[in-house]
């Protein structure tokens, strides 16, 4: 006999075996988009040594110059410093920028002070050599290109616009399951949620297609991708916070045009640290003023209905200061500076007791410092004594050590302190790989499953391999940071951008090892997908980073 | 720029350490899944609704336990069996959680991680699971037991084999009609939950001089030629040790003393062995071991006279002091002494799916020597007689004193001497009497019916 229902439960289950696999195919096709339309390896200017009539290409935007072999261009001159001066480019033409070396560096017999532009045919002496500033053109040996970049093509991969069609279309098929599963709640408004968040998907493209006439869109879809899903998910659970979620998206967008518009010049940039600092430390100031306590944490500032979390902004500035431009970097003066400013920032957040936030703080120091210094015994230094004071607290903390209880040992506190963590991995169990059904699931029960949690709720209602995608989608943007680090237009870019990604994967490796108990429960969210505005609104400060130290921000228009 | 590129590398270090630590999970969900799934509080199996598409449970015939129709659950026409299998079998709700439908709820309905909880119905494959018990054989045995209206335990196991014949725990309740437990009644259904078979545990009495002899027949070479003088108490380490009623039992040899149940011949025995011989002796025993009976672990016996003064060692020889054991645990050192001191674990399992079978790791043979074989031997030899109907049986009674203005609890452990019928039981009645008197009848009963089972009818 001909059954009709079992006909739609293999449609059901269809649908929902199709979807990860979609979800892979997305992420996939994101990432393919970021590898193509890039410029041939090529030397920018190369430098001839006028004694050998040896050619150096000059591949990056900023290169130091020096004995040492980590520099870009290395001199083998005793009379060189290790590092000696750094060559720049910027809209204006050439520089060079003599880093305190000993003999000093000069341009056409010249002692040169701070920037001094070069022009073609000019000869620049460190030391003892002397190089001749000629033309990218005169260096005829091919240049390997970094694997990431590996037969690049001019086109790319997938259109923006088909890129933004198959995101719509995933959003829509989470939608019809949500619909699907109602409860007996009104079936239709997930629909509505869907429609909202095609519009404001869809008008962020037009803005930065049309608009900004910008020719790549992969990294905001993958964003738009992200956020979308979490959307989604709210709508089975708190519909209100779904509205939130996309209201925050936009504003993220908003914000990360701007950024990437501030920080077009990171030279005028460099100019507003100190007030930039000042700001960072009066919004975390605020928050302990006039922050409300939730959930152990005081950094929530309430105006009318909006809540607000400033420490999400502040790890914007945060990096915004941190990086900073080659031949700036290395100065003593600045690094105390910063370091000074990263204690009062920890600081700050430790007595707002908020952990995770001042962990994730701490881990973006300690990256930033790294990156700048490249200097092991300093992070070590670092790193022992955020033990030291972590064993500390917890020694003469009691509710300190009260949070650490149940770590590792969640099922024998399943009612109490591992109740979170204990229902996180059952539904994640009861999820399977394809997961019960958007707006099936269980979780959505639990306090703080829509942030603190969603990795479970995802694993539960979507099945773990979308969740592992969807980490994956974010964990990989350090890569892709990595692959551009040589080709951004300053190491302010490549610096930011880096730690913009390795912030987003501490970020992920605390929420989602956290709610599955590899790691204590420290109350972080999933960059993009947890619900909260302040987060949302962070983490699209911190892709515009990335987007900015792709060279294709800035100077490709359509 | 280079410089910067290769000091990135950290970054790169922690995102590979993050998916390390993906990985890791996704090996944990892999291995933990069946486990995490299974909780009681999860809503996608709890209640009536997770069984909608459960197996069946069936006995060693064959004989349905338990079995879905349409949507509900319903359980073996017969009270007794239902009654009686409560702790084996389980109710619609997770209260149970070492009865097979909470422990395999999900193999019952067909859990997988491939698929997760939420296959549609339609779809859905569940799985049967066969169990060893015997329903009949249980039916008598719970009948027995709670006709004495105590809460109690009783077990009988093929030594040979390791399947569990009958198990029953009272208190006990109809799944069919499952009581609802209130401030009135709860004196009525006190430990309802627990399957004492394997998650309580009891002062032994005497049945503890099981363990003593085993020490003895080890330790003290001329034991069969000694003899004792009971005057009914003595005074051991400064303090008095008493028979049952103080009953005098005269001159006695070590057989004697044993069928008698001489407490004086025991505690002057457990006093010469010494503190440390008779703790190694319990701990070869496996008295403070918990026992893993597909997936549960038994409750632990106790034994520890690291601190006892001489009284006290004297008292933990005859089985009081703070000794404690668990009926499982008695069941299998006694299946170990009738099959030349090694153990078979029990199993309730007799078939179900791969799965099933791999979870509980049917296929390796947990045996152990808890008794030297040629004290084993020995022991069964000297050990009291019985019969049982057509049944020859060695056991030991034990009147186990609790204090508290509490009758004591009743004992009776042994195994059966036939070869057709490798039986061991153990049997306890809490707040009762002698152990001859109260669980004697319900042992007798089980072992009868259970040989029945093995014979065939």
């Amino acid at each position: 006999m001909f059954n009709f229902s079992v006909v739609i439960d293999i449609g059901v289950v269809a649908l929902r075996i199709l979807l990860p696999l979609y979800a892979i195919f997305i992420v996939y096709e994101c990432y393919a988009a970021m590898r193509r339309r890039r410029r041939p390896e090529k030397p920018l200017v190369t430098l001839m040594n006028t004694r050998t009539f040896e050619k150096i290409p000059v591949l990056f935007w900023e290169n130091s110059i020096g004995r040492k072999k980590s520099n870009d261009i290395v001199v083998e001159d005793a009379a060189v410093s290790r590092v000696h001066a750094v060559l720049l480019r910027r809209d204006e033409g050439w520089f060079i920028n003599d880093t305190e070396s000993l003999h000093g560096t000069f341009v056409n017999g010249r002692r040169t002070e701070d920037r001094t532009q070069v022009y073609i045919d000019d000869i620049i002496r460190v030391g003892n050599t002397d190089f001749q500033f000629l033309r990218g053109d005169e260096y005829n040996e091919e240049l390997r290109s970094s694997w990431f970049f590996k037969n690049p093509s001019r086109k790319p991969a997938v259109k923006s616009w088909k890129l933004m069609l198959m995101i719509t279309l995933f959003h829509f098929f989470m939608t019809v399951e949500a619909v699907y599963w109602n409860d007996g709640k009104n079936p239709f408004s997930p629909l509505i949620i869907f429609g909202i968040v095609a519009a404001v998907d869809w008008c962020m493209f037009i803005v930065s297609y049309f608009g900004l006439r910008r020719t790549t869109f992969e990294l905001e879809a993958l964003a738009l991708f992200l956020s979308g899903i979490g959307t989604i998910l709210l709508a089975r659970q708190y519909e209100r916070s779904a509205y939130m979620q996309v209201i925050s998206t936009v504003v993220g967008f908003v914000i990360f045009c701007a950024i990437i518009k501030l920080i077009e010049d990171p030279d005028k940039l460099y100019r507003f640290r100190i007030p930039l600092m000042i700001s960072a430390v009066g919004l975390l100031g605020v928050s302990i003023v006039f922050g409300k306590v939730t959930n152990g944490a005081a950094n929530w500032i309430y105006i009318g209905p909006l809540s607000f979390q400033p420490s999400e902004l502040v790890k914007v500035i945060y990096i915004l200061i941190g990086a900073g431009a080659l031949d700036k970097l290395n100065t003593k003066k600045d690094l105390f500076i910063f370091i000074g400013f990263s204690v009062v920032c920890v600081g700050l957040l430790a007595v707002m007791r908020d952990l995770g936030t001042a962990l994730i703080f701490f881990v973006t120091f300690l990256l930033i410092a790294f990156m700048r210094s490249g200097d092991f015994k300093t992070i070590i230094l670092a790193v022992s004594a955020a033990v030291f004071g972590a064993i500390f607290a917890i020694r003469f903390m009691p509710y300190v050590a009260d949070r650490f209880k149940a770590y590792r040992h969640v099922w024998e506190y399943a009612q109490a302190e591992g109740y979170q963590q204990t229902h996180v991995l059952t539904f994640i169990a009861s999820g399977g790989l394809f997961g019960v059904g958007i707006g099936n699931g269980f979780l959505k029960q639990v306090a703080a499953s829509e942030s603190d949690l969603v990795f479970g709720l995802v694993a539960e209602e979507m099945g773990i391999i979308v969740a592992i995608t969807l980490a994956l989608a974010v964990a990989l943007l350090v890569v892709y940071a990595r692959a551009i680090t040589t080709r951004s237009r300053s190491t302010f870019y490549s610096i930011s951008a880096c730690c913009a990604a390795g912030l987003l994967v501490v970020q992920l490796t605390l929420n989602i090892f956290g709610a599955t108990d590899l790691l204590p429960l420290t109350g972080v969210t999933f960059p993009f997908i947890s619900a909260g505005g302040s987060s949302v609104i962070g983490c699209w400060g911190l892709i515009a980073f990335i987007k900015a130290a792709d060279e294709r921000t800035y100077s490709m228009k359509r | 720029m280079k410089r910067i590129l290769k000091r990135s590398t950290l970054i790169l270090v922690f995102t590979i350490l993050f998916i390390g630590g993906a990985a890791f999970f996704c090996v944990e969900l892999v291995i933990n899944a069946d486990d995490w799934a299974n909780q009681p509080y999860n809503a996608h199996i709890s209640g009536n609704g997770g069984l909608e598409q459960a197996g069946a449970i069936y006995d060693r015939n064959g004989v349905t336990l338990a079995k879905t129709e349409g949507s509900s659950r319903v359980y073996n026409e017969n009270y007794s069996v239902r009654t009686g299998l409560l702790h084996t079998v389980g109710d619609n709700s997770l209260n149970i959680s070492t009865a097979v439908q909470s422990k395999y709820r999900s193999q019952l309905t067909g859990y997988s991680l491939i698929w997760g909880l939420n296959m549609p119905q339609s779809l859905r494959t569940s799985h049967d699971i066969t169990l060893t018990v015997d329903s009949n054989a249980s039916a008598a045995t719970y009948d027995a037991l709670s006709s004495l209206g105590k809460p109690g335990a009783c077990v009988v196991y093929n030594y040979k084999t390791g399947e569990v014949i009958s198990s029953v725990s009272t208190y006990s309740y109809d799944p069919e009609a499952p009581p609802e437990i209130n401030e009135d009644n709860e004196h009525e259904y006190e430990g309802v939950y627990l399957d004492h078979v394997l998650s309580s545990s009891y002062t032994p009495g005497s049945i503890f001089k099981l363990v003593t002899s085993v020490a003895a027949i080890e330790n003290i070479p001329d034991l069969f030629e000694r003899t004792w003088y009971c005057e009914g108490h003595e005074d051991i380490g400064g303090q008095e040790v008493r028979c049952v009623d103080s009953e005098a039992h005269g001159t006695l040899n070590f057989e004697g003393a044993l069928e008698q149940s001489c407490n004086i011949v025991f505690a002057e025995l457990a006093v010469e062995i010494g503190a440390e011989k008779m703790t190694a002796t319990a701990e070869k025993m496996g008295i403070n071991l918990s026992y893993e009976i597909d997936d549960v672990s038994t409750a632990k016996g106790h034994y520890d006279v690291s601190k006892a003064s001489t009284n006290e060692l004297a008292w933990s020889g005859v089985g009081q002091y703070n000794n404690e054991v668990n009926p499982m645990q008695m069941a299998i050192i006694c299946g170990a002494i009738a099959n030349g001191g090694n153990s078979v674990n029990p199993t309730y399992i007799k078939s179900g799916t791969g799965d099933l079978l791999k979870m509980v790791g049917l296929n390796d043979t947990k045996s152990r020597e808890l008794v030297n074989p040629s004290t084993a031997l020995t022991l069964s030899q000297v050990m009291p007689s019985y019969t049982f109907g057509s049944l020859s049986v060695r056991a030991k009674t034990g009147t186990a004193e609790v204090g508290d203005e509490k009758s004591p609890n009743a004992w009776m452990v042994g195994f059966s001497t036939d070869e057709d019928c490798p039986l061991a039981f153990a049997c306890v009645v809490e707040d009762a009497g002698f152990g001859s008197q109260y669980a004697r009848p319900v042992a007798e009963t089980a072992m009868q019916n259970a040989a029945l089972a093995i014979r065939g009818y």
